[in-house]
This record gives structure tokens, C-alpha cells and sequence, in this order.
């Protein structure tokens, strides 16, 4: 949870992306890898050589104590420098394996510290990041383009289910009611029994419309949607909501709202189901370039390690539209839903 | 006198169910029909109407857009909303448009009737969705100490006023309460009276002030 934590600035953990301009430069201007251990490697050996070659010392045909002491120091010396040299080059790779293992393309924005000596070692740093950059690119765009498709077919059917299946419903609630009146006697409380269940079919279509996409977002704007929403959990038994919205909020794209309104019903619902919240606030208001959902509530707080479906969901939906989810809360504490999207058109 | 209608919904079959129910009343007469708003908004030029009744979803112009053209007209008729809505924001936006009711079509061989009746009165017709949230609503501010309209509900309209907030339909209070439906409907009328709910005006004043709608 504390790295969630860490989430809560847009930008905390952001570095400026690291392009492929950036790494080619250093490919440039540096050795490969392999080619900077060998020349390590035969630097220090060199020294060795030029050391026994150069000074006065020599090694008797039977080695004498004091010979094999240099000669051990010497080699120590040799040792040591390699070890030196090479760990200052190859440090990064083990920092790299263990960023490696803790990815996790849902909390994007984690980068490695770049190194800016440009050796081999930074040159590994820095072509990770991109590539990670780059997978996380396209996570979120594949991400965006399969909620879109999702959200498109929502409409549809509930559209279907809106102008065909609930206009037919409505002929048969209304001709039941001319026929009822013309019926024997006998036939009264049985046409009364069809009425009903039509009527309930009737009811049960849109609801189900209503699930799939919320006509009145799309009718009303987001403004009325949220009213909506806070009203009709306020209704069912649910936990008080009391919700503010800023007057004069910069209208979003179609996209953004859809998905501020998403957060809001998921977040809401989790408050109701899972927390057994008795008061939820629900705000929205513009802070520089974004606009920010708040959902808070008092109720048991999330366990430490939420990584539920719905917290998923929230998280790919806030980044399908280029915008940021936190989620803060302890047990006990209760829970803290922080949605920030960009104010602009996206 | 009789109540001439016009009838804007864009489902023919629909459209005819409507018109055979509201026919039936002696003081009822659809007198003309439209396919969708624009037309609806057409038709007003050449043909004198005293109510117009407008489906929400249309194409080309819906019903809110009709109801808002039609407000501007001189002497505008009275304006009913017929919708598949179960959603106050919706019966809010339809009075802010000038409607003086909202009818949903799950209820409408019920509702319908009464609601052109209210409409032709100058009340407002509150569909029961819309008036139990009025009412929790109005609860929910008395319960934290706020400022309400002052009233004295006598102890039965108390009774119906909590069966109301609880989402009870005026046939599920008639049954608890061991009183007729006439009855119930009377102490609705009673209760947004009291609460100074009576018309349209005063809904959209209420709703603004409570917070429920945007101004």
C-alpha cells in the first residue's frame, strides 16, 4: 500500500522518457560490453607484465619466500583492481534483473536511475527503460482500444435493448390494458397476471440498459450522471452519499467522462459491498490541468494487498485516457479513491 | 371540455397503445401525431393542442428538445414526458425544459391518465421514482437539522410520507396502511403540497435548492 501511496503526485515518479535518440548517442560514443571486460581484463594484466618486466624483480628457478610473498601481493593487487573496475561496470545489470522481476506494467512509470558515465552499464539502464517505455505504450493503447470496443458494444445492445425490446414490451403493456377491459370476468385476474410480468420485463430491461451504459451520462452530461449515481445508491440501502461537484468544470471528452463516471460507479459499489461504508463522499473539481474524482469513504479500508478485479479495471481504465488512479486507504481507516485525468482534450 | 392532444413518440405501435388509452377518457381526444420532435414542433403551427405528450428518445430532435422549443412558443400547451427513465435526473431536466410531468412507460397504462389530468390542472405529476427521492431527501436534510420548508403533516400523511422514502408504490401503501389507492394518491398530493412541491416552478426551485439538480 505504501507504494501505492507514493502514486498519489501524477508525476512523483515519472522521469523523462528515455527515447532511442538517447540510447544510439551512447552507443556512439561507447565500447560494447564485452569488448570493455577484455579491455579491463588486459589492462590489469599489462600492468602485471610490465611490472615484472620493468622493475629489478625476478623469480629464482626455485622460488624463494620472499619472491612468492611479492609475487602474491601482486597478484592480490591484480585481483582487486579487475574486481573494482569491472563491478563499477556491471553493477547496473544486477540492478536491472531486480527492477526485471518487480515490473508491473499497471504502476507504470517506475525507472531506473540512469548512469551517467555512459559506460556499458548505464547503456543497459538506459535501454531498458526504453523498452519499457515502449511495452508500456503499447499496454495502454491495446488496453484503450479493447475498452473501447467493450464500451461500443455495451451501447449497442443497450440501445437494441432500449428502442426494440422495451418499445415491443410497452405495446404489450398497453394492449393488455384495452384487452382487460373488453375480458369476461374470468379471464380478469389471469390478464392481471400477464400485465404484471410484462410490466416487469419492462423494469428488468432497463435496468439492464441502464447497467450496460448509462443513458443519462450521454442525455444529461457527467454532472447528472454523478447526481444520478450518488441518488440511486443513496436509494437501495446503501451508504449515504454526499456528493460536491465544482460548477463550471471544463467539459471532458466523451471518452474521459465515460470513464470518470465508471470509476465512480466502481468505487462507489466497492464502498457499498465490500467496505460497509455508512458515509461516501463523492467530489470532483479541477486542480491546474486536471480534473479530479474523489470517492472517500469510512469503511473497513482496503486490505494491504488489494490487487482485486475491480482495482484492475479502474486502474486500465484511468490509463486507457491518459489519466492516473490512487487508491490509499488502511484497515480500519477507510478507503480514499483519487481518479486525475487531463482537463484538456486528450 | 375536452383535452386536445398531440402524440410524439417515434414507435408507431407504441403510439397507437397510447392513443387507445388516452381516446378512452370522454374528456381525452389525440387529435394529432408525430414521428419524432421536429415534427411534433411542426404540427403545433397548424393544429391547436391544449397538451402535447413527447416520448424522451426520438430521433432527429428528442423529447427534451421539443419541450424546450415548445416552451418558447407564445401560449404554449401544457407538456407531458413519456420515458423509459427510472431516473429523477431526467424527470428534473424534463421540468427545467418546461414539462409539468414525466410518465414512465412501465406505469403508463396506470399513470397516464391521471398525469394528463394534473398537467390540464397546472400540478405537477411526480412519478413515484422521482417522489420518494424528494421525499428521502427532504428526511435526510430534517434528520441533520437543516432548514425546511416548515410543515405539519397530520400523523397518516407522516405514515405515507416514510412509505414513500422506502420506495413503496401507492398500491404496496394502500395495502399496508388499510386504505384505498384514491386514498394514498390524496396524501401524496397532500404531502408535496404541504412541502411546497405543488407545480413545476416550485419542484425545480426545491431540487435547485436542495442540491439534487444543477441550477
Amino acid at each position: 500500500m505504501r507504494e501505492r501511496h507514493d502514486d498519489m503526485g501524477p508525476s512523483t515518479h515519472l522521469r523523462e522518457p528515455v527515447g532511442r535518440g538517447r540510447v544510439s548517442d551512447v552507443r556512439e560514443r561507447t565500447v560494447p560490453l564485452y569488448w570493455k571486460v577484455c579491455l579491463i581484463n588486459g589492462t590489469v594484466f599489462l600492468a602485471g607484465t610490465l611490472a615484472l618486466l620493468l622493475s629489478p624483480a625476478s623469480v629464482s628457478r626455485r622460488a624463494l619466500l620472499s619472491e612468492a610473498v611479492v609475487l602474491t601481493l601482486g597478484l592480490g593487487v591484480m585481483l582487486l583492481t579487475n574486481a573494482l573496475l569491472l563491478r563499477a561496470s556491471l553493477a547496473p545489470i544486477d540492478r536491472v534483473v531486480r527492477q526485471m522481476d518487480a515490473v508491473d506494467l499497471l504502476t507504470p512509470g517506475h525507472r531506473l536511475a540512469g548512469d551517467d558515465g555512459g559506460g556499458p552499464g548505464g547503456r543497459l539502464v538506459a535501454s531498458f527503460n526504453a523498452m519499457l517505455d515502449r511495452l508500456e505504450a503499447e499496454r495502454s493503447s491495446s488496453d484503450a482500444r479493447a475498452l473501447a470496443a467493450e464500451e461500443d458494444e455495451r451501447h449497442r445492445i443497450a440501445r437494441e435493448l432500449h428502442d426494440e425490446v422495451g418499445q415491443q414490451l410497452t405495446v404489450v403493456l398497453l394492449g393488455l390494458k384495452q384487452v382487460r377491459q373488453r375480458a369476461p370476468a374470468e379471464l380478469v385476474e389471469e390478464l392481471e397476471l400477464v400485465r404484471e410480468s410484462a410490466r416487469a420485463g419492462l423494469d428488468d430491461v432497463r435496468r439492464v440498459a441502464r447497467e450496460l451504459r448509462p443513458g443519462v451520462l450521454e442525455d444529461l452530461g457527467l454532472h447528472s450522471a454523478l447526481a444520478a449515481l450518488a441518488t440511486g445508491f443513496g436509494a437501495h440501502g446503501g451508504p449515504t452519499v454526499r456528493r460536491s461537484i465544482a460548477p463550471g468544470l471544463p467539459a471532458l471528452p466523451p471518452a474521459t467522462e465515460l470513464v470518470v463516471y465508471r470509476v465512480a460507479q466502481e468505487a462507489l459499489t466497492n464502498a457499498a459491498r465490500h467496505a460497509g461504508a455508512s458515509r461516501v463522499e463523492l467530489t470532483l473539481q479541477r486542480l491546474g490541468d486536471l480534473v479530479v474524482l474523489g470517492v472517500d469513504d469510512d469503511g473497513r479500508g482496503l486490505p494491504v494487498d488489494a490487487t482485486g478485479a475491480g482495482l484492475r479495471g479502474m486502474r486500465e481504465r484511468a490509463r486507457s485516457v491518459g489519466g492516473e488512479l490512487a487508491v490509499t486507504g488502511r484497515p480500519g481507516r477507510g478507503t480514499r479513491v483519487r481518479l486525475s485525468v487531463p482537463a484538456g482534450p486528450a | 371540455m375536452t383535452t386536445r392532444i398531440l402524440l410524439a413518440d417515434d414507435h408507431a405501435l407504441v403510439r397507437r397503445g397510447v392513443r387507445l388509452i388516452l381516446d378512452q377518457e370522454p374528456d381525452l381526444e389525440v387529435v394529432a401525431e408525430a414521428g419524432d420532435g421536429a415534427e411534433a414542433v411542426t404540427l403545433l403551427r397548424d393544429v391547436p393542442v391544449d397538451l402535447v405528450v413527447l416520448d424522451i428518445a426520438m430521433p432527429r430532435m428528442t423529447g427534451l428538445q421539443a419541450a424546450r422549443e415548445i416552451a418558447r412558443r407564445r401560449e404554449p400547451p401544457r407538456v407531458l414526458m413519456l420515458s423509459m427513465h427510472d431516473n429523477e435526473q431526467y424527470f428534473f431536466e424534463s421540468l427545467k425544459v418546461g414539462a409539468s410531468g414525466y410518465v414512465l412507460k412501465s406505469v403508463a397504462d396506470e399513470d397516464l391518465v391521471a398525469a394528463c389530468r394534473s398537467a390540464m390542472r397546472g400540478e405537477a405529476f411526480v412519478y413515484p421514482g422521482a417522489m420518494s427521492a424528494l421525499v428521502r431527501d427532504y428526511l435526510d436534510r430534517l434528520r441533520r437539522g437543516e432548514r425546511v420548508p416548515a410543515t405539519v403533516l397530520t400523523e397518516r400523511e407522516d405514515e405515507v410520507l416514510k412509505l414513500i422514502a422506502e420506495g413503496s408504490s401507492s398500491k404496496e401503501i394502500a395495502v399496508a396502511l388499510t386504505i384505498s389507492v384514491k386514498t394514498v394518491e390524496r396524501h401524496r398530493a397532500n404531502i408535496l403540497a404541504r412541502l411546497g412541491m405543488r407545480d413545476r416552478t416550485q419542484l425545480v426551485r426545491y431540487a435547485i435548492r436542495a442540491g439534487l439538480v444543477e441550477p
